[in-house]
């Protein structure tokens, strides 16, 4: 039988943790099937996932990034305009190459790519637990539609 | 020389070189960088000028808009200042100061953007508005209730301040009106603007005022 924490998918607090009313009773209205209708409210509490409340990147993310060696004498970073040099440039997960400087100045500001806006990993909490309720709110999305769909067509 | 300068530079061969859009970036003349107005900092500002010709099958459509350019020395990791300096009727500027409110001028902003893709965001902004993320709210509202009325509106001011092609006689003599009554002609313009062009609603404004 599921448990309670995991029907509602979360945690039972640890000893001495604070609850986290805001969070708790954001979860409750996007877990309740009237979901849609308050992520504009949870927008409000947690900020806009789509606008640059966006925090910076997680600092693993930041201190983990490759040196490589591999591109064209012509190719050019998109922040500094400037051609590559040989071990001062990286490539992010999403193959996007930066001189590595130029990234880091930018990854300790918002946590995606330049070019391609693809999100990476942030340490900022609150901030991957919206991402997760999205994700969901999502997922369900796609699954009423399908059921929509094997009904009607 | 740091970034900011050293990037507006690169950018500046860019545009300059190949740019068939009806889009424009000049240097100013004389100082290239100024202290920020309000600070004691040393932080440089660079100030540029560029404009933008008004999209086809808009009310904008041939007429010149330009805007003032502040790039900050943290540019290109935060956006550039960009405002109007031509007046301009549309949802998402301000019909007084110029102010621009458009997401990647704010938190959509990102580093591998330029100052080309910044004019050219304005020019399809001049083409598809957003009136619920709006700047100017008159403006906005009027868009929304009564689109054929803001297009005139829009067209008129492209007409009066920006060099559009299309006047709208109806309008000219409705600030003529006011203007022949001892009124300044910009005030009773924005006046009967936003009074949806009703001489008396605009008179009783600009008396209140
Ligand atoms: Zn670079
Ligand atoms: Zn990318």
């Amino acid at each position: 039988m599921t448990s309670y924490f995991d029907e509602h998918n979360c945690q039972p607090l640890e000893s001495g943790e604070e609850p986290n009313h805001l969070l708790d009773l954001a979860r409750l209205l996007l877990d309740s099937g009237i979901g849609a209708q308050f992520q504009l409210e949870f927008e409000r509490i947690f900020g806009n996932v789509d606008g640059r409340k966006q925090p910076p990147a997680a600092k693993h993310i930041i201190e983990n990034l490759p040196l490589i060696n591999y591109f064209n004498n012509d190719e050019k970073c998109s922040i500094c305009l400037k051609e590559f040099q040989l071990n001062l440039t990286t490539e992010l997960p999403c193959h996007h190459k930066y001189c590595k400087i130029c990234i880091i100045e930018w990854l300790k500001l918002v946590n995606s790519c330049p070019m391609c806006r693809i999100e990476f990993e942030t340490d900022d909490k609150d901030y991957e637990e919206y991402k997760k309720q999205k994700q969901r709110l999502k997922q369900r999305q796609v699954e009423l539609d399908d059921l929509h769909n094997s009904m009607f067509s | 020389m740091n970034i900011a300068m050293n990037r507006i530079m690169k950018e500046f061969k860019e545009v300059v070189a190949n740019e068939s859009n009806g889009i424009e970036l000049h240097m100013p003349e004389g100082e290239l960088t100024r202290n920020p107005s309000n600070s004691s900092s040393n932080k440089k500002e660079i100030y540029l000028s560029g404009s933008l010709l008004g999209p086809p099958d808009t009310p904008y459509a041939g007429a010149r808009f330009h805007v003032d350019i502040i790039v900050v020395d943290t540019y290109p990791f935060n956006p550039p200042k960009v405002r109007f300096t031509t007046k301009i009727w549309h949802p998402n500027i301000s019909s007084v100061t110029g102010a621009i409110c458009l997401d990647i001028l704010k938190d959509q902003w990102a580093a591998a953007m330029t100052i080309r893709t910044v004019l050219l965001s304005l020019q399809a902004l001049l083409a598809t508005p957003e009136p619920d993320d709006p700047q100017d709210a008159v403006v906005a509202n009027q868009y929304k209730k009564d689109r054929k009325l803001f297009e005139k509106t829009a067209r008129h001011w492209a007409n009066v301040y920006a060099n559009g092609p299309t006047p709208e006689p109806e309008c000219d003599a409705a600030v003529k009106s006011l203007a022949e009554m001892g009124f300044d002609e910009e005030k009773a313009r924005a006046a009967l603007s936003s009074m949806h062009w009703n001489t008396s609603d605009a008179l009783e404004s600009l008396c209140k005022a």
